[in-house]
Parts: structure tokens; sequence; C-alpha cells
């Protein structure tokens, strides 16, 4: 298919992969890029671009139908929270169908296997089940409405890559700062599988896709293809900052215990939900909600309201948190569950699906792609 | 007793809420008869706490025979104008900045408001944040020996809640980066060191017209001599936020953890030391209050504006200069782009 007179509809496209994607279409010569805005002051990276933002809400219809407008080509990067990420993919596809749309590329994940995934899922057809990870379930359930819809004829492409990297990802971003406050420790040594995509070979995937007619009615898994660990991701970053550090060992059952020792599912869920109001990011998020802005705002007076005695008591029942590491913990941050869950897989996903029928072949090698992200990370000022 | 200055705002998003309305509220010499949008409930939502008989519309232009002033808050490409029209009409205008996208509409705002002999302000509130005045006064007094450069930063992740979205569009912001946050670093800078004799620009924009980075090397020949600067904006790094000014004897810091003070840092007999400076007496009311008592003193005649048409024009001029000689940010972090291999068997 020739893809760059059609016009292109790029949801999440205010993220790390979908800016990108966004960057790629327009030097590819794409004249017709539309790009579908849930938060406007974050569109800073795309609004560089000759592309048309179009403000919308993978929940809202109406705004799909408006931003979808000629397009032939979706690249659906867009996420949405819980149930709705399936909800809102199904809202794009009804829209993708009513216009009869030439292609549908649904970004999805390996995540689909769980964060851990199981032996056995090296492969595209490996069985899939639900993990009881929110997340990963729900970019499930996505996947499966869009199954649905290739069988109601719109032409889809599921792609999965796995651990995105490249200049402006947050896995760099977080590692960064994470390793100078002495937040990183090597789990198992570092041994789990870590199968990077660099972001534009993961954009080479979807233009393949684009270009290729087989693609249509496909899976396919995308990463760089290459046998790295988490203890080489994490060491490449630690080079970038020129000092001599040594990460802590952590083993899986060390972390394994110390989460028993940690509240209980009721008491730790209350804590973690107090927070998780705290941090700036989720209130900012929930504060575009009208109805979760007024219940929160109300809350926040309420709080303010009480005495400082009595605000200080919540403060401790909802989970004040740790400013330092636990002493239990010989003075190693203990990794959060989602941390633990993906550095200690053991699976390479492989690609020769894609490179069999899109013609996919890696183009930036980790080595390579590695060196890009530090000469960003210094730009951006991290290092 | 004179009256009070009868006063409408124009435009009623995110920087009319948040801090002029505020200042013109409890401003002893202004009284608030409008509020201006073209979205009414916007304006309506404004409406608690104003004055008696303070109005919400849609619409100026019927207003202006029954006002002394107004304050300009629309979106950029808005702001010469409907500035233009105002002065015309007799009415004083603070103007937010930039006053407008090009130098050609501002020197019109500019020359008009001096023709009809009407006050126009524009709002680089900057200028009345403490340190402003205080590093003027550091240089003025010699502090730092013999001016030799300096840098300065700014940025973040973008976060402005626009309630229009103007911002991401050439043709209703007028630019980046630069036009939205540079201008203010410009008034600035061109205040303490005198204008601007050369530069050498540098931005990301894609081909939109709206830069999220630039950098910008600049040469003043003012009242220190020739000064050589160097400047970055960006809308989605998180940089220094700092001003460091270099001198011979000092170097000059405006940090990011407080705009009020400038902390001084120099050697004495070979030990580092830092002093902080502040103005004690510098009043405690917002910067966007101060600029407000600035804009009504200068149209009692007590005053003039601290940034009036001439600067802001001097200002815009450069900045379309610097649209206009742009050259790319290189990304070395992106491989030159592949001819992809053609799809499989």
């Amino acid at each position: 298919m020739n893809w760059k007179d059609k016009t292109v509809l790029v949801t999440g496209a205010t993220g790390f992969i979908g800016g990108r994607i966004c960057e790629r279409l327009v030097q590819a010569g794409n004249t017709r890029v539309r790009a579908l805005v849930h938060t406007v002051q974050h569109a800073a990276r795309i609004a560089r671009l000759p592309i048309e933002l179009c403000p919308g809400n993978l929940l809202d219809a109406a705004s799909l139908r408006s931003a979808m407008g000629d397009a032939k080509i979706v690249i659906h990067c867009g996420l949405g929270s819980g149930r709705g990420i399936a909800r809102g993919t199904e809202n794009l596809l009804r829209q993708a169908q009513a216009v009869g749309v030439e292609r549908f590329i649904h970004m999805s994940t390996a995540a689909v296997y769980g964060f851990t995934p199981p032996p056995g899922s090296e492969t595209e057809d490996a069985p899939l089940r639900l993990t009881g990870d929110a997340y990963c379930d729900n970019k499930l359930r996505a996947e499966r409405v869009v199954r649905r819809f290739r069988g109601g004829g719109v032409p889809a492409v599921i792609l999965r890559p796995s651990i995105v990297y490249g200049p402006c990802s947050a896995w760099s971003t977080r590692l960064i700062p994470d390793l100078q406050e002495g937040r990183v420790v090597l789990i198992d040594g570092g041994r789990g599988a870590c199968n990077t995509t660099y972001v534009d070979n993961l954009v080479d995937a979807i233009f393949l896709s684009l270009e290729n007619d087989k693609s249509v009615g496909q899976t396919f898994f995308i990463t760089d293809g290459e046998r790295l660990t988490w203890g080489d991701f994490i060491q490449s970053h630690v080079a970038m900052l020129g000092e001599k550090m040594t990460l802590p060992v952590v083993s899986k059952e060390e972390i394994l215990a110390y989460y028993r020792q940690q509240p209980g599912l009721i008491a730790g869920s209350i804590k973690a939900t107090g927070r998780a109001l705290r941090s700036k990011e989720l209130r900012q998020i929930l504060q575009q909600i009208p109805a979760t802005e007024r219940v929160l705002s109300g809350m926040w007076g309420w709080l303010g309201s009480l005495p400082e005695e009595r605000r200080e008591k919540i403060r401790g029942r909802v989970g004040v948190p740790r400013r330092s590491p636990d002493p239990t913990t010989n003075g190693r941050y203990m990794p959060d569950e989602v941390t633990l869950a993906t550095q200690t897989g053991t699976v390479f996903f492989q690609i020769d699906k894609a490179k069999r029928i899109l013609g996919y072949t890696p183009r930036i090698p980790f080595a390579r792609g590695i060196q890009l992200v530090e000469q960003w990370l210094r730009f951006a000022n991290y290092l | 007793m004179t009256d009070p200055i009868r006063l409408a705002i124009l435009g009623c998003g995110t920087i009319a809420r948040t801090s002029h309305l505020p200042a013109v509220l409890v401003h002893p010499d202004v009284r608030l008869a409008a509020l201006v949008d073209s979205d009414l409930k916007r304006a309506q939502s404004l409406l608690p706490g104003t004055p008696e008989g303070c109005v919400a519309v849609t619409y100026y232009r019927p207003l202006f025979g029954q006002l002394d002033a107004i304050i300009n808050t629309l979106p950029n490409s808005l702001h010469a104008p409907v500035t233009l029209e105002a002065l015309r009409a007799g009415v004083h205008v603070l103007c937010e900045k930039p006053l407008a996208t090009t130098a050609a509409d501002a020197r019109v705002c500019a020359e008009t408001a001096e023709q009809k002999n009407r006050v126009l302000a524009v709002g680089m509130n900057r200028r009345f944040v403490a340190s402003h005045p205080l590093l003027r006064l550091v240089l003025r007094e010699g502090l730092l020996g013999p001016v030799q450069d300096y840098e300065w930063q700014y940025g973040g992740a973008f976060a402005w809640k626009s309630a229009s979205g103007f911002y991401f569009s050439r043709a209703l912001a007028g630019g980046g980066a630069l036009i939205d946050f540079g201008v203010h670093m410009l008034d600035s800078l061109i205040d303490w060191f005198g204008p601007v004799s050369e530069f050498d620009y540098q931005d990301d924009n894609l081909g939109s017209g709206i830069e999220a980075n630039a950098l910008l090397d600049v040469k003043h020949a003012g009242p220190y001599g020739e000064i050589q600067g160097h400047l970055r904006v960006s809308r989605t790094y998180t940089l220094k936020n700092s001003l460091l000014v270099r001198g011979a004897a000092a170097t000059a810091e405006i940090p990011a953890t407080d705009p009020d003070v400038v902390i001084l840092h120099r050697t004495i007999q070979g030990q580092a030391v830092s002093e902080t400076l502040r103005l004690p007496d510098y009043p405690a009311t917002s910067s966007f209050y101060k600029q407000l008592d600035n804009f009504v003193e200068s149209i009692r005649g007590r005053q003039k504006p601290e940034a009036d048409g001439r600067r802001a024009l001097e200002v815009i001029g450069l900045i379309e200069d610097c649209y206009r000689q742009a050259r790319r940010i290189p990304e070395p972090w992106f491989e030159p782009l592949p001819e992809l291999a053609k799809a499989g068997a």
C-alpha cells in the first residue's frame, strides 16, 4: 500500500512512541498526519511538526469521528486506563470501520503474556490468558477487540513490542535519576531477559506493516532481536554516568520475603492509594475528569479544614511515603511488583515472523541505540 | 478625588483568571467594568467576586466608550489588532506579551499609542519580580566588576492549561518557546545589558513554526560594553532554570529556587563565598499587581510603563529576526532515515 499520500490518524501521539511515529511520518514525506491529542499541554513535541492536532478522547466517540476525518490509516498507540484501554480501542475501531480505513495498526505489547511471560510464549501463536495484572489483561482485552473487528472487515495488524527505548523514553529518563539516587538494584544479578526494542526499529516495523498487504490479519512480536539482560540495560546507563558504581544485588526470594512482611491486601491497598493520590502525575490526570476533579478538590478542601493533629493522623493511616530504604533491607531499595515481574522473565520473544512476512530487520542494534540515547540524555539535561 | 479607572479584561483564559483578575480586584484605583470572552460561560464564570455592575459579555467594541482602560489577554494573534482598536478609541491598554506576532504590528501599536497619547504597557511581568531590579542595581553598582558573559536557561515540560489551546497554532501564537517565554528573557536582558547587536539562533521547529526548544547566542552593545550571552528555552526538558552573569570580580546568580534574590558568588583570599541579596522593602504583592499598579500610575501620569510599546517592538523585532534566520538544532540522536527494505517474500 502506498501510505505516504494517505491521511494517517495517530492516537497516543503526545506519547513517546506516538510522537516519534508522527516525526517519522512527516520525515517520510507524509503531509496528511492527524494526531489525536487528549491533553493539549502535552503536545509540545508534536506541535513542532506540520500536522493537525485533533483534540479528543478515545472514550468520546464524537471526538473520534471528528479526528478520523478522511483518514485511511490509523496507528493506534493511545492507551487510556483500566477497562478504558479496550473500550477506547473498540470506539476507535468502530469509527475506523465506519469510514472504511485501509489499515489499522494496533500497538499492543508483549506484556499481553504478563510482565513475566511464561516459557513457551516466545512466538506469536502461544496461547494467551489473563494474568491478573490490570495493564496486561486490559491490553489483552484490547487485542481481542481488534481480532473481533478484524473479523468484521477492519484490515488490522497487531504489533507487540516489548521494552521500547530510545530518545525521550521513560525507561531511560527514570533510570538515570534512580541510579543517581541509589534506587536501583540488580534483581538476581540482572539475569532477567530484557527484550529491547529501539523506537526507530518499531517505527520501521509499522511502516513495513503499512507497505506490505500480507501484514493484515497478523500479529507480530517486534524487538531488536538481541538476547540482552536487564543487567546489560541498566549497566549501559551506569556507564553514561561516568562514575564507578556497584549496584546492590537482591534475589527474587529476598524481595518476595520483603513483600510478605508488608501490610496485607486491604491495609496495603489503602496505603498505596494514599501514596498514589499524593503523586502529582496521578492528580493531574484525575483532575482532567470533571467528576473526580470535583471529588478530589472537595477532599483536599475537607482535609485542609481539619485541625493539623487530625490531618497528621489521617496521613499516618494512608501511609506516609518512606523517605529512606526500609531498615529491614540492609539499605537496599526494594523494587515494586511490576519491576520485579518485568526484570525476572526468561523469555526472549522471537521476531522470525516479522522478518519473514514484513521483511523486518532491526536496523539499530542495542549498542548503537544506547549511544543515541546517551547523546539525547545529554542534550535533554539528564546527564 | 479622582474616579477609579474603569477597566475591562478582554479574554478570560488562564492568565486572566489566575493572575490579572486577582490583581484588578484588589487594586484601589481600578474598577472592573466588564469581562469579555467569546465564550460567554467562561466570562460569566469569573463574575463572582467582581464589583456590582461588572458585566460578562462576548464582544468588546461597544464597551470602549465606557472604559478608560483594558487588559488584553486574548490569544497572541489578537493582541495587536484589538490593542490598536482600543488605542484608536482612546482607551489605555495593558497588553499581555507578546504585544504582536510581527514587528510591523508592534510598531503600529507603539506609534499609535504615542500619536493618541494613550498608555500602552506590555505584560512583561518579570520586570516586577524582585530579582529584576535587584540585578539592575548589582550591575549599576559594579559589584561584578567588568561584566563578561551570561547564561540563562529556562525550561520544563509544558504545563500551561490554556483555555483555548492557541499555544500550538502558529497562526494564533506566532511561534513557540521563544515568543512565549523567551520574550520575557530578552526583555530583561535588553533592559540590563542594552540592545542586541549580533545573534545566532537555532530551534527545533520541524515545519509548524512552533518550536519546543530554542538556543540563542547574543552579543549586547550597551552600558557595560560588549557582552556575550547564551539563552536556552525549552517546553520539553527541565533545564537549570537559572541565570548566571559572570563578571571579573564576581558572578551573579538568579536561582531557580527563589526568583526574588540575587546570589553573589566570589572569591575572598582564595575562599569561595556566596551572599544572598534581597530587597527587603520590596512589596510582597504579586508581579501582576505591581505591573497593574505601574499601568495605573502611568495613566495617572505619575510613572512611565516599565515595558512600553517601543521596548516590546525591540524584542519582537529580534524574535522575528531569529525566526527568519533560524537554523535547525541538530538531532544527532536519531540515525539518518533508511530507505525501508522492500517487504518480504
